[in-house]
């Protein structure tokens, strides 16, 4: 009895010692997933948001790309390299025309094809009102490439995926 | 054995090593069912109306395709990244095939089609264009929106995850 009781705790020990491994020293993984679910965040709005957050979150969503970030999107004028600042700006343009935004991402499938490179696919669901009262609700594709920069990963290129060409 | 203790035994049964094996069978046998093969989806949107109706729910069968391939006017549910989020269309046309719309009727290979699923007037003009190989043709039903809002076109046959139940 006395045996069971200390394999039960030397169990549950090693248990709680995984798990807080796992929250401590997240893999690469779990890194790069963040930065998506940072993204998720700080692009979504409410329809309380103020002046000052708003500003905020354009600073934000400025901090996850790279100096320079390639994006490619296909029948539309939008394709090209940014720069962060041009990133934020835009970004925030885009949030001020709509009154609440909701961006989600699904279906995960990370790979790092080289050493402080990870290339993800996913699916990525935008779905919104802008001020006018207009519905908004677009999924794509995408590919994105995140680059590790002082330990960060960054955002260094996203590309649209034509999952349907008419 | 009294019907009182008969209902608690259902409700309540005892943790016997037999029980727990047969639940765990029970839930795994359930994932993997519901997980992969026979996957439930809600409906978001009125590109399929009226044959598909908006907050619909449904299930997604994997297996339809595993022996035949998709044939014209079958819907089918075409994938994004994973099977989180994915579009329920109409196929149109296959390989090969030419596809057009003249003012709002759906041409293949030059024969105007008949399209007992579409109910809604549709004006919409798209010059041909030769489905590839290894590609098909899908549309919505509901094409009572500028040609530029509806989602469709052509995609490779694997992104076809199978077909609605009902």
């Amino acid at each position: 009895m006395v045996k069971i009781k200390y394999l039960l705790i030397g169990v549950l020990m090693v248990v709680i010692g995984i798990v807080v491994a796992i929250t401590l020293f997240p893999s690469e993984e779990k890194k790069v997933k963040k930065q998506f679910h940072l993204l998720s965040e700080w692009v979504s709005k409410s329809t309380e948001e103020n002046a000052f957050t708003m500003l905020q979150r354009m600073k934000d969503i400025g901090s996850l790309f790279n100096a320079q970030c390639e994006l490619k999107v296909p029948d539309q004028s939008l394709s090209g390299t940014y720069t962060r600042e041009e990133i934020s700006t835009y970004a925030g343009s885009a949030r001020s025309h709509v009154s609440q935004l909701d961006l989600k991402f699904y279906d995960f499938d990370i790979g790092f094809p080289e050493k402080g490179v990870a290339k993800v696919t996913l699916t990525a669901r935008l779905t919104g009102r802008s001020t006018t009262g207009e519905q908004t609700d677009d999924t794509r594709e995408l590919e994105c490439v995140l680059k590790k920069i002082e330990n960060k990963w960054l955002f260094s290129q996203i590309e649209v995926v034509e999952v349907l060409i008419k | 054995m009294t019907v009182h203790h008969k209902i608690r035994k259902f409700f309540f049964p005892s943790l016997t090593p037999k029980f727990l094996i047969r639940v765990s069978l029970i839930a795994l046998s359930a994932y993997l069912f519901f997980g992969y093969l026979c996957i439930p989806f809600a409906i978001q949107g009125i590109s399929m109306e009226p044959t598909y109706h908006n907050r619909g729910v449904n299930f997604c069968w994997r297996l339809h395709y595993l022996f035949s391939e998709p044939k014209r006017h079958d819907v089918v549910t075409v994938r994004f990244a994973g099977n989180k989020v994915m579009l329920l269309k109409r196929v149109v046309a296959r390989e090969g095939e030419q596809v057009e719309f003249r003012d709002g009727k759906l041409f293949v290979d030059g024969k105007e089609m008949e399209e007992p699923y579409v109910l809604y007037p549709c004006d919409w003009n798209l010059p041909p264009r030769q489905v590839e190989e290894d590609h098909i043709y899908v549309v919505g039903d509901n094409r009572n929106m500028p040609i530029e809002n509806h989602h469709f076109g052509q995609t490779t046959k694997n992104r076809i995850m199978g077909v609605p139940l009902w």
